[in-house]
């Protein structure tokens, strides 16, 4: 399998905070990698470095065999990378269906797209998510879980290669759980994308991911396949301290 | 050669010293109250202008004149506070457009009544006479101006630094919300800074107004420079707005003295903060809080 | 490029991209309405009251400034406190090649608009490092230190005074006819502007401008090139107001910026967009008209004092109706009006 994101050594600093510390790893397409830690540990940094938010401060990433660091946030996004947030930020006074259309429009260079066909394409992603229903309502007025939803068709919307999933599950109960993990699987098999997973339930990303990527204070202490991660003592004190 | 480079000492401080009387308000109520006091300019016209109306229409001394002045400024603070700011806190274009209103109302007040062929000329020399400093001579008026400028801006800052008040105020600045949660009494203390913010304004006007010519227009001026030292040392910060006042006052005099071309005073001093600006969109200093 | 003309619907290909517009009879029913009224109006007056002429001009060049400056404060998020600064541009720049170089005033209009859209351009990174009251107070300054460069270079701006001996925009010998044509002109003009600026607020771009009000970078990360936007809906207005400052020049037949650079007239345009409605261009001409006469009728009736009612009115109709005068007419017809696009500090 090709490798779709390649992170090399790629360190940030806020002030005297070290948030990532000289971290590596790699992306293979089509798979589902898990990115844990405790609170703090500085995975939305990385998530936030890749998609172009933040400038790294050494390192390298490279998406598709291309260097990215150059490159603007909506550059990035038209090359296929996505993501959702971890507090769900969307277009508040934007209808549900014009925040899609947003990113249906803009999300990759397409061929013959009118904002009527815009829209069209955003219902069928609305759709997916759920939300077909509420689509003329104003963003603000919907529920945390209608948000994520949201938050997930917006992404889905701009035929990302690869999406990052930040935390969906906090503030869910669990049905909602549940329905939330199998929609982002039934996401990846549709549309055919790769997924970063960053989680702090383990149950959800034993089940989902294939590979997990473990960071603590900003560096990478494990990296494995589920079952194995899960037993490594590092990550265990990590979680529960030491002793 | 010497004799320039003194003058255009002489003159940064000079002017710096005057241009804090003129900002410091201005920086105070922008950045501290966050209110967008477009209309700032109303308060130069009006110094001038009510205290000759007193003293042309009632006949009254220099003195009184001031005073009431001074109380129907107070009062004016107050009504624009309650009538305009306050009802319309979330709608900011409101208050802009309603500020700025107020002050072409005055100034159109002012030359209808008063227009610039009336003459009105008010005699507040406190200090006649010329002093000689180096190779230029400078009115002692100017010199008192700038003195009080200094101690003025001094006191304001001890002030907002050593008081309670002050603490409150600076609260404020920092978070609204939190503050009226914390107890503070939010609508005295905006009044009180308004009022409190005419104080530096009127003592400059009224300071250079013997030296300066006076016309209803007037206002501008000053506001252009106020702004463009607000805009250099960031908005309600005082450090600030002392370094960038000194900041503008050199770069006028360099363009007077050393280039001889005192026409593009204000227009060196915009280009200055433009470059600054790109450089550092937030100003000169770092942190957008009171010192 | 092509355009393919359906049934109900103009549509429009450039290489990749597709743009649709409806002209189904039904749509275009109020706005014929509108425009015929807005026609038939300097008809009317030309024939019954002939110096009512001069109103509706200005009323017309009111919105038609007011106008596209909606579009760059939502394109933008911020309201630009100087667009005269673009007027100055436009007309001194008119008024100059008119007099010194006998330009004709349609090749006047070209060079107008090429300053307008170059100032915009140079200007336009305002918009992208200043935000909230920096930008407000930038943009303020802006037409003041043009007032006082047009007064530091007196020799070619002629301070004061101004420039005299603009060749008029038509001329047909008889002096109230050549008013009526430019009366013409200037619904033109403003007609223009507003199909222009509704198309665009109807547009793939209007989603992206509001979007991009919304959550800034959020739209960065979703595919919206936000620097673009923003000085596209820059400096196009900028022209669109700098060829204003071509129609002032030309129908005044003199150019002197302190008729248009100080903030007097700034204001005006203001409340333009305030007591006409915000950022609703129907709301523009409302204002724009409202404006104008109502300062006609003070200047006849009050004399000289009207300088100082004018403003005192204007702010009392501020305090009475902050929504605007169409913000009245929206409260009481309320319709789905797509998307509704607000301007954050």
């Amino acid at each position: 399998m090709a490798e779709i994101l390649k992170v090399m050594n790629v360190t940030k600093t806020f002030g005297g905070l070290t948030a990532v510390n000289n971290v590596s790893f790699s992306v293979r397409e089509g798979e589902t990698l898990g990115l844990m830690g405790p609170n703090g540990a500085g995975k939305t940094t990385l998530v936030n470095m890749i998609c172009g938010s933040y400038a790294i401060d050494s390192g390298e990433i490279e998406f598709m065999g291309k260097d990215i660091r150059k490159l603007a946030p909506h550059q990035r996004c038209k090359l296929g990378i996505s993501r959702t947030y971890q507090i769900p930020r969307p277009f508040p006074e934007l209808t549900a269906l014009n925040s899609v259309v947003v990113s249906a429009l803009c999300g990759k260079d397409r061929h013959d797209m009118a904002l009527d066909d815009a829209a069209t394409e955003a219902t069928h992603y609305l759709e997916f998510v759920g939300l077909f229903a509420k689509r003329n309502i104003l963003a603000h007025d919907l529920t945390l879980y209608e948000l994520r939803g949201l938050e997930l068709a917006r992404a889905l919307a701009t035929s990302p290669k690869l999406l990052f999933v930040d935390e969906v599950m906090a503030g869910l109960n669990p049905v909602e759980a549940e329905n939330a993990v199998g929609l982002i699987q039934r996401a990846k098999e549709e549309f055919g994308i790769t997924v970063l997973w960053i989680e702090h339930v383990m149950a959800v990303l034993m089940r989902a991911a294939e590979r997990i990527i473990v960071l603590h204070y900003g560096e990478k202490i494990a990296e494995g396949p589920p079952e194995e991660v899960a037993n490594d003592p590092a990550v265990i004190e990590s979680y529960l301290g030491a002793g | 050669m010497l004799g320039v480079i003194e003058t255009t000492i002489v003159y940064t401080l000079l002017m710096g010293s005057l241009y804090l009387l003129v900002a410091v308000g201005f920086s105070l109520i922008c950045g501290v109250l966050r209110i967008f006091h477009l209309g700032y300019a109303y308060i130069f016209v009006a110094t001038i202008y009510l205290t000759w109306m007193f003293m042309d229409l009632l006949g009254w001394g220099l003195v009184p004149s001031i005073a009431a002045m001074a109380v129907i400024q107070a009062g004016l603070a107050v009504a624009i506070y309650k009538g305009l700011v306050s009802r319309y806190m979330k709608q900011e274009e409101l208050i802009i457009t309603g500020l700025l209103l107020v002050a072409i109302i005055i100034e159109q007040a002012a030359l209808r009544w008063y227009p610039i062929q009336t003459g009105v000329y008010l005699e507040t020399t406190v200090i006649p006479g010329m002093t000689q400093i180096g190779a230029t001579t400078i009115s002692n008026q100017l010199l008192f101006a700038a003195t009080v400028g200094i101690v003025v801006t001094g006191l304001f800052v001890l002030f907002f630094l050593k008081t309670k008040t002050g603490l409150a105020v600076r609260a404020i600045s920092y978070d609204l919300y939190s503050s009226r949660v914390m107890g503070i009494q939010v609508e005295r203390l905006y009044i009180f800074v308004m009022i409190l913010v005419l104080i530096p304004v009127m003592i400059a006007t009224l300071a250079v107004a013997p030296v300066w010519a006076v016309d209803p227009t007037m206002g501008w001026g000053y506001m252009i420079t106020a702004i463009l030292v607000v805009v250099l040392g960031g908005l309600g910060n005082l450090k600030g707005t002392i370094i960038a006042s000194y900041i503008i006052g050199f770069c006028h005099a360099f363009v007077s003295f050393v280039v001889a071309e005192p026409r593009f005073m204000t227009l060196s001093a915009l280009v200055v903060v433009l470059i600054v600006l790109i450089v550092r969109p937030q100003g000169i200093t770092k942190t957008e809080s009171l010192w | 490029m092509e355009l393919e003309v359906k049934r109900d619907r103009l549509v429009l290909r450039v290489r990749a991209n597709k743009w649709e517009w409806t002209i189904e009879p039904r749509y275009w029913r109020n706005p014929l309405v509108y425009v015929g009224l807005l026609v038939a109006l300097p008809i009317v007056v030309y024939f019954v009251y002939p110096s009512l002429l001069a109103t509706i001009i200005n009323a017309n060049l009111l919105a038609a400034i007011a106008i596209p400056l909606a579009w760059m404060t939502i394109g933008t998020g911020r309201v630009n406190f100087g667009p005269q600064f673009y007027i100055g541009a436009g007309g001194y720049a008119a008024a100059l090649l008119s007099i010194h170089y006998g330009l004709h005033p349609v090749l006047t209009l070209i060079v107008a608009a090429l300053v307008g859209l170059a100032f915009g351009f140079i200007t336009s990174p305002l918009a992208l490092i200043a935000g909230g009251l920096y930008y407000t107070l930038l943009t303020l300054l802006l037409p003041l230190v043009f007032l006082e460069i047009t007064f530091i270079y007196t020799g070619l701006f002629k301070g004061d005074v101004g420039l005299a001996g603009v060749a008029p925009l038509v001329d047909t010998g008889r002096f109230s006819l050549n008013i009526f044509l430019v009366a013409l002109l200037s619904l033109a003009m403003m007609l223009i502007y507003m199909f222009i600026i509704d198309k665009v607020l109807r547009s793939r771009y209007a989603v992206q401008m509001a979007a991009i009000n919304d959550d800034e970078e959020v739209a960065n990360s979703m595919g919206v090139n936000v620097n673009k936007v923003k000085i596209i809906s820059f400096a196009i207005p900028a022209m669109m107001i700098a060829i204003i400052g071509w129609f002032y020049a030309h129908y005044y037949g003199t150019f002197a910026g302190i008729t248009f650079l100080p903030l007097v007239f700034m204001l005006k345009i203001l409340l333009v967009i305030m007591i006409g409605g915000r950022a609703q261009i129907y709301g523009c001409i409302i204002g724009g008209y409202f404006i104008a006469f109502l300062e006609m009728i003070l200047i006849r009736t009050m004399g000289d004092i009207s300088p100082v009612l004018f403003p005192v009115i204007l702010l009392i109709l501020l305090l009475a109706l902050p929504e605007g005068l169409f913000g009245v007419y929206r409260k009481r017809h309320y319709r789905e009006y797509l998307p509704t696009l607000h301007v954050r500090r």
